[in-house]
């Protein structure tokens, strides 16, 4: 009986990067079994902090922890023909490959797609970089604030007169991992027909550019170029402030003008100079005046719910202390607590979405580095005590 | 021609905006047959309104509601079967659909299916191994917050994205565009693909249940941590890396053009002072580690702005690249539609329309990835308003023409919306210059070859 969507399908991880981690942690959330596959000194990712109080240990990284749930890990020095025969042998036994080199590096390890895939035909080998494979700027370097601005996201994130601005954390190497995530499955669900794997060409540009539905289309439908919003002007659809923070309304929904006059109290918003999108668009800054006014003394946290009783589109911004106490997020079981080998027990970010029939599982913390070693060498591939000794004297795991 | 992935498999897509859609778009290029239903007086709103896009040549027209942008680029490939899913009669073909279908896909508020019986236990008398994929802004069940309204642009406040956007220390700010829509697109691709393995092995269907909240969330995870491990309450860098230093958005050659770059070693800094002609900076106590570059960044800022104003962005970019640094220029729409790299990729397809539809060729966005052994491509562009009415009711549920006539004359099917209007059109030249488009170019046809 199968527990998880993905159970039976195993996975080798050897990405060292957001964008490959959260790939490979999101097919072992859903049952496959994930070998995090790191270079003796550690994936670079343990080196990016946050830190478990804020101590720059490599089995400290946050991040990492984050990101590698649910796998286990094992070292291997790819740079040796020792390292590249090990993995070689372990080929066969695995479904996926995640990973994020430059591309054309593993190729010059003789582990590239068609190397490892004429020793299992069936492999599916995920590759996720900054521009993809081929093309001018693939060997190019990306970084999070590259791929907003060549996605064309950033040309319109901020505000004319002012440079256009990126996205706050890592939500382009997220997405990566994400869709990589999505293309995979699909991949795998199709070789359950064809016996045959892919490589998959994931590019973390064209991800943030797919997004950008009506920015790309404008150009061929009418000719016209988008832009960042105007600095000042109607602020219906950012952030407002109020009381102890920001709230957030967009028109539409359930609720009407007159319902959102009545909501803020503000009857002036009845006035003839807002009565459309137009008129308010031109008279967007009296707009503003009025209904911030109207809140500077209200709190985000009682007009959420009354927002609602109207049936409009509202937000508040919320801050990461808030999301980590937040109902919503607990009703839905969103964190899981989890006993690390060195951290203690922590609590941490789980499931991304419900599956009835096959629930998320947190069954396992991210690896400590080499932490499944023996179990992979010495029990997987029969080495004895001597020869693990020796690889690991060699620096090869 | 290889297999598609989801070929012989048919999708019941009752969704509405842009998650779900674009979802549903991507498993048709995937090979999957996706009947996208909509009710008469409820046409997609991206066929109305504020979020469709844009009109060929700026004018809405006849049949305007199947011609606009991003309908046409979210819903490419599919079929369309108009049904009044608010009437016991629509409802009762939407079973008969169910009974031949693998998957339906909808993003009603949570209470929307379970009224109309055709929740999850209900959809499993009718199909027992169907797959349904509902995305909802809080998720479903009984939180406080699971029958809020909710869309992307209310939502990034609410899952922490505004918190930790924004112009450096200044205030919470949203992405340009839809952000937390998209990560339920792939969520849902990603879990469908799992549970449709799943059912391959099993016999077994699956409830997919997504909330665009919690996923927004999850890609703040580091910030969730560092709350609650370390107290720390994260906040807005502008452009700036937590690590890495200088990294910014500098202005380029032209108006409105820009370049970023990002420098993340010593080594990096050195070659970009020799490249800016200033290599006694690299050694400028100022700049010459990471500490002191994080601490002098607005200096450093303002020497690298010098530098780059008057040099063109994509020069610019090979410069930088060339010399190891990550480098690269604010496209715009308009640009990635000139640029070599998304050409050498193929990543804008030219979707022929119809001749009927009176939209010519159209360039749209492809997919952000390839696989080597099954080449994909968009099947064609959004499906005209009920264009497939005739084909599922009266071919695959066998209606005869009598009963067909009775639902067109009580409107449980049309092919004419009975309700929305076109978004209103304004004067290109208009819109520039009261700051609503960067820019229009009069011979975009000609030059992309769509004329």
């Amino acid at each position: 009986m199968l527990t998880g969507a993905l159970e039976g399908v195993k996975v080798l991880d050897l990405s060292g990067d957001i964008a490959g981690s959260f790939c490979a942690r999101l097919l072992a959330d859903y049952g496959a079994e994930v070998l995090k596959v790191e270079p003796p000194g550690g994936a670079a990712l343990r080196r990016m902090g946050p830190f478990f109080h804020d101590d720059p240990h490599p089995d400290k990284s946050l991040f990492f922890l984050a990101l590698n749930l649910n796998k286990k890990g094992a070292t291997l020095n790819l740079e040796t023909v020792t390292g590249q025969a090990i993995l070689k042998r372990l080929v066969p036994h695995v479904d996926v490959i995640v990973e994020t080199y430059r591309p054309g590096y593993l190729g010059s390890l003789g582990l590239g797609y068609e190397d490892l895939a004429s020793l299992n035909p069936a492999l599916t080998m995920t590759s996720i970089t900054p521009f993809g494979q081929e093309g001018p700027y693939s060997q190019y370097r990306g970084e999070e604030i590259v791929n907003y601005a060549m996605g064309m996201i950033m040309s319109i994130s901020g505000v004319q007169g002012r440079e256009p601005l990126k996205h706050g954390g890592f939500q382009a190497q997220y997405e990566g991992g994400l869709f990589a995530a999505a293309t995979t499955s699909m991949a795998l669900f199709g070789s359950e027909f064809t016996g045959q794997g892919e490589h998959i060409d994931v590019s973390i540009t064209e991800c943030i550019a797919s997004t950008m539905m009506a920015t790309q289309t404008m150009y061929p439908f009418m000719g016209g170029t988008q832009v960042r919003r105007r600095a000042s002007g109607s602020m219906f659809g950012h952030p407002m402030p109020c009381e102890d923070g920001w709230i957030i309304v967009q028109t539409g929904g359930g609720a009407s003008w007159e319902d959102l006059a009545e909501f803020f109290q503000c009857p002036e918003m009845l006035e003839e100079r807002f009565a459309d999108r137009a008129q308010r668009a031109i008279n967007g800054e009296e707009l503003d005046r009025i209904v911030i006014e109207s809140i500077k003394e209200r709190s985000k946290w009682e007009l959420f719910p009354k927002a609602a009783e109207y049936r409009m589109l509202f937000g508040l911004v919320q801050t990461p202390s808030e999301l980590v106490d937040c109902p919503q997020l607990e009703s839905r079981n969103f964190f899981r607590e989890i006993e690390h080998p060195v951290m203690g027990k922590v609590k941490v970010p789980a499931e991304l979405f419900k599956l009835s029939e096959t629930p998320y599982k947190l069954e396992r913390s991210a690896p400590t580095l080499g932490q499944d070693n023996r179990e992979i060498y010495v029990d997987g591939l029969e080495y004895d005590d001597r020869q693990f000794t020796r690889l690991r004297q060699l620096g090869v795991i | 021609m290889p297999r598609l992935p989801l070929e012989g498999i048919r999708i019941l897509d009752s969704t509405y905006v842009f998650a779900l859609p674009y979802a549903g778009g991507h498993l048709a290029d995937l090979g999957a047959e996706v009947i996208k239903i909509e009710g008469p007086g409820r046409p997609d709103v991206t066929r109305t309104g504020g979020y469709a896009g844009s009109f060929p040549e700026n004018r809405a027209g006849e049949e305007w509601w199947n011609k606009p942008s991003t309908y046409n680029l979210l819903n490419r490939g599919k079929k369309s079967l108009v049904l009044d899913m608010g009437d016991e009669r629509g409802r009762d073909l939407f079973r008969e659909m169910v009974a031949v279908s693998d998957v339906v896909m909808e993003n009603f508020t949570p209470r929307v299916m379970r009224r109309w019986n055709l929740d999850y236990p209900n959809l499993r008398k009718i199909k027992p191994d169907i797959i349904l994929i509902s995305n909802t802004g809080y998720g479903h069940g009984d939180g406080p917050y699971s029958g809020y309204p909710a869309q992307a642009t209310t939502q990034e406040a609410t899952h922490g994205h505004c918190w930790v956007t924004g112009y450096l220390d200044g205030e919470p700010a949203k992405a340009g565009a839809s952000f937390v829509d998209f990560l339920s697109t792939w969520s849902a691709i990603f879990a469908l693909g799992a549970a449709l393995r799943y059912r391959n092995r099993t016999g077994k269907g699956q409830w997919i249940d997504i909330a665009m909240y919690q996923a927004g969330v999850m890609f703040l995870s580091e910030y969730l941590m560092d709350s609650s491990i370390n107290g720390r309450e994260g906040g807005r860098m502008g452009n700036r890396h937590p690590f890495r230093a200088p990294q910014g958005c500098y202005p380029a050659l032209g108006r409105d053009q820009w370049i970023t770059l990002s420098v993340g070693s010593d080594e990096e800094w050195e070659s970009l002072c020799r490249l800016m002609g200033r290599g006694e900076l690299a050694a400028d106590s100022r700049f010459a580690d990471i500490l002191s570059r994080r601490r002098n960044h607005d200096e450093a800022d303002e020497i690298i702005a010098a530098w780059t104003a008057t040099t063109d962005k994509y020069e610019l970019m090979h410069l930088l690249q060339g010399a190891g640094i990550p480098s690269g220029p604010v496209l715009t729409g308009r640009d990635i539609h000139y640029d070599p790299h998304y050409k050498h990729r193929g990543f804008l397809e030219r979707v022929d329309f119809p001749e009927e539809r009176g939209v010519g060729s159209r360039f749209l966005m492809g997919r952000p990835y390839k696989y080597s052994n099954t080449p994909m491509s968009i099947k064609g562009p959004g499906p005209k308003f009920g264009q497939n009415n005739e084909e599922m009711l009266k071919e695959l549920l066998a209606l005869d023409e009598a009963t067909y006539q009775s639902l067109l004359d009580e409107t449980i099917i049309t092919t004419t919306p009975t309700s929305g209007d076109p978004s209103p059109q304004m004067e290109p030249a208009r819109a520039v210059e009261l700051g609503l488009l960067a820019a229009y170019d009069p011979e975009y046809l000609q030059k992309l070859g769509q004329a």
